[in-house]
């Protein structure tokens, strides 16, 4: 759980763990009403998002922030986006990474939403027990977080081109 | 353009959700339209980094459960009052010096003899050191003369000394 807020190892083994002391402390609040495995990805999910809220969020991504990796994962992606590519680990961490920074535009709670019914396929049902929200705020946030994800990487992908003809076009003059 | 755009289409569900129908309307929309065309490219873009980053997984160090484990242990004694802490790491000190203290309280209230106050006095009188002595190093012995010593040189015939 704590995987899909962080991506550095530290601050998932930091998160885990403070999840694991909660449990342990709020061991007597369980009631055995639901499963375990539920209890504990709440207060996964609780703590995780008051991480977050409290570490300080981008609030833009832009361009400029791409390396070359991510430029050229995006090239490939666009060539032929719907075609299922060569999915090198190196690949894959290339896109991780630029998800992970797409991701850090939206608040933790939308961020959270969309990476769970986007990303790992789960019903609004499932994350609205999973955060204690309810289905229609599970399905704004989602619906809002789609949204602002989409213009973000419109936003990133039309500077892209622009600066893309840019360079082309100085070239061309230069030669 | 006649027809509506598609975006609305692409914000209300996952694309992996899309019917058939909903697919085709939105392909042939963003055919023909611009921004429906780049709305849907970052939305399929979107979905698969989200997929990829999901799909990332971070395995634990071998050392996680030890440092949980060592977590759970400094919590646990943090949970423990002050004073059961204290009495934890310095009750053995603290027992034996009142022991030792009691001890030597019954030595000196309860023994026989003790606590009549031999004054100083008396104990320079029984010993045969007089602080003179012990300052200048001398023992008492060497100088004194005994009784007879003394009456026989008081008494002593003239003649017979001569």
């Amino acid at each position: 759980m704590a995987g899909r807020f962080f991506r550095q190892r530290s601050l998932v083994e930091e998160a885990a763990q403070e999840v694991f002391l909660k449990a342990f402390t709020q061991l007597g609040s369980y009631e055995g009403r639901g499963s375990m495995e539920g209890w504990l990805t709440r207060i996964a999910t609780n703590t995780c998002l008051n991480t977050l809220r409290a570490a300080k969020r981008r609030t833009e991504f832009t361009v400029s922030d791409l390396t070359e990796d991510e430029n050229n994962w995006l090239d490939e992606k666009l060539s032929d986006v719907s075609s299922e590519l060569h999915r090198s680990a190196e690949r894959q961490f290339v896109a991780a990474d630029l998800a992970d920074r797409l991701l850090e535009t939206l608040s933790p709670e939308d961020r959270l939403t969309l990476t769970l019914i986007d990303g790992e396929d789960a019903s609004v049902k499932e994350v609205a027990e999973m955060t204690g929200w309810s289905e229609s705020k599970v399905k704004v946030r989602a619906f809002r977080a789609r949204k602002r994800v989409r213009e973000a990487m419109e936003k990133l992908l039309s500077r892209r081109g622009a600066k893309l003809q840019v360079a082309s076009g100085s070239e061309s003059a230069g030669e | 353009m006649k027809e509506k755009h598609v975006i609305g289409i692409l914000e209300n569900s996952q694309l992996a959700n899309l019917t058939e129908s909903e697919l085709l309307t939105v392909r042939g929309h963003a055919e023909d339209c611009l921004p429906c065309r780049r709305a849907y490219e970052a939305a399929q873009l979107s979905t698969l980094l989200i997929k990829e980053r999901v799909a990332e997984t971070i395995e634990p160090s071998p050392f996680f459960q030890t440092r949980v484990l060592a977590a759970l242990r400094e919590q646990q004694q943090n949970n423990v009052p002050v004073l059961s802490r204290l009495w934890k790491s310095a009750g053995v000190l603290v027992s034996s010096m009142a022991l030792t203290t009691a001890a030597l309280a019954a030595f000196s209230f309860l023994a026989p003899g003790a606590g009549t106050g031999a004054s100083q006095e008396t104990v320079a009188a029984l010993s045969p050191y007089s602080a003179e002595s012990v300052v200048l190093d001398q023992d008492p012995s060497d100088d004194q003369m005994t009784d007879e010593q003394v009456l026989s040189t008081i008494y002593a015939d003239p003649d017979e000394a001569r």
